[in-house]
């Protein structure tokens, strides 16, 4: 069995569609992975080929949320690289709580979930959750709903609660997380306060004064000249001395933003950003 | 005249691999690409315990890095690793292929569309059929195709899985797939 190859032109194609229909700017997406998921949108969505998504897309305004949906990959683990959760609970919110004004924070990669409720619980455990102002980035309606309602894929259960308990937190992820007829739901009273935030692929809707960012495994997704765009864009919503956290295996060294950074964890990839 | 090889391996790969990353020349021309199943949770050792006795460097990228001959690219823990266009790195925290992340079958698909003829692939031990479809890619190119000799795997699930797909080019035991590299002419 051949799957399907989605080809460099008709690729172009989309990104054109998308651009001049929705105006959604895709054209700086890492080429490989971006190529894979619209492939994987046209097989899964019974579409022939790269016309038949263009047709859809073009007659079917309603389909763009799941579009957008699709096009994005799922954070799928909560408490991704538990060592992060560590510092980010040991080290770097009790810095951020010392400092004046609001605490402020952003979960700015398009999430699924995941860090969203990662984040409450650990600033729920600190016993801080009720005096966070807590944003969060979606790019699609579909997802803030799926994230309302605390629904957790069940096959993720095992996964989140191995996370969390290398992450030694106080309690226990059933604590948290209900399990029913085989249906996962998380208590959605963690996120009662969360701002969400509905993003284009250029983040045109960024809070300020925040302290800090997460913005994990999201620009592995973009080539090196989107990069840099969007880290400047969204660096500008941190305060001077305000945290941002990427993923383990990415890197600012390969951006031209990494001047703006000190260095905090490099292990952890979490950065400062410097004052002026 | 080649471009890059890329290596995949599971369950009884490590002492293969070990092997011939330390039988290479220390001057070999091409980028080596290993991606091999791993636990996911655990990020750091790995790359060392390859690096003790290979004869070129082995690195875990970041995201975006430039591929270079001479040095051996290990996927990151709990990350497919795909090659980008422009010879770079890329990776993603897209859902489990077969199972697995990262997976084999992304990774040479990946590498077989962008160095298409120029690529020698090559499956090891291993006990899923992750990497029989990456290695059919690969073939389907015009790159080369190696599996290693399943009566010498600790387990044949990977390699046969392979054997089913593809009309391979070569089945080699662990000393024929060294002798191979080494004799490649830059």
């Amino acid at each position: 069995m051949v799957r399907y190859e989605i080809g460099i032109v008709e690729t172009r194609n989309v990104i054109k569609t998308l651009l001049e229909t929705f105006d959604y700017d895709f054209s700086d997406y890492a080429l490989t992975s971006f190529k894979r998921r619209l492939e994987d949108i046209i097989i899964n969505n019974g579409l022939k080929d790269a016309d038949g998504l263009i047709y859809r897309l073009k007659n079917n305004k309603d389909y763009f949320e799941y579009f957008l949906r699709e096009i994005t990959p799922e954070t799928t683990e909560m408490f991704r690289d538990p060592s992060l959760w560590r510092t980010l609970r040991d080290d770097i919110i009790p810095d951020i709580t010392r400092t004046s004004g609001k605490l402020k924070f952003w979960v700015g990669n398009f999430d699924s979930g995941e860090d969203l409720y990662s984040l409450c619980i650990t600033l729920n455990e600190l016993g801080i959750l009720n005096e966070s102002t807590i944003y969060c980035s979606i790019i699609s309606n579909v997802i803030e709903h799926k994230i309302k309602s605390g629904k957790i894929d069940f096959k993720q259960v095992e996964t989140n609660e191995a996370n969390y308990t290398r992450c030694n937190g106080d309690k226990n992820y059933s604590d948290y997380v209900t399990v029913n007829n085989g249906m996962a739901t998380i208590d959605t009273k963690l996120i009662e306060n969360v701002t969400f935030l509905k993003q284009n692929t250029l983040f045109n809707n960024c809070p300020n004064s925040v302290k800090l960012l997460l913005f994990r495994n999201q620009i592995i997704y973009y080539n090196q000249s989107l990069q840099d765009k969007i880290i400047n864009n969204i660096s500008n919503s941190l305060v001077a001395g305000g945290y941002l956290a990427i993923g383990a295996k990415e890197t600012l060294d390969n951006t031209n933003t990494s001047n703006k950074f000190t260095v905090i964890n490099d292990a952890e990839k979490v950065y400062k950003k410097k004052t002026g | 005249m080649y471009k890059a090889v890329i290596i995949g391996g599971s369950a009884g790969s490590f002492q293969v691999i070990t092997k011939i990353l330390s039988s290479l020349p220390q001057n070999f021309h091409l980028p080596v690409l290993l991606s091999l199943h791993r636990l996911k949770h655990v990020r750091s050792g790995f790359v060392e315990a390859l690096s003790i006795k290979a004869s070129i460097p082995v690195i875990e990228p970041y995201d975006k890095d430039q591929i270079k001959p001479g040095k051996a690219y290990l996927a990151p823990a709990n990350y497919h690793m795909f090659v980008e266009l422009g010879n770079k790195i890329a990776l993603s925290t897209e859902e489990p292929v077969n199972h697995s992340r990262p997976s084999i079958d992304l990774s040479f698909t990946t590498a077989a569309q962008v160095y298409r003829d120029k690529l020698i692939g090559i499956i090891l031990s291993g006990a899923n059929k992750d990497g029989a479809y990456g290695l059919k890619k690969i073939k389907d190119y015009g790159g080369i195709a190696i599996v290693q000799d399943p009566e010498e795997c600790q387990v044949k699930t990977m390699t046969e899985s392979s054997l089913r797909l593809t009309k391979v080019d070569h089945i080699y035991r662990t000393n024929e797939i060294i002798r191979f590299l080494q004799n490649l002419k830059p």
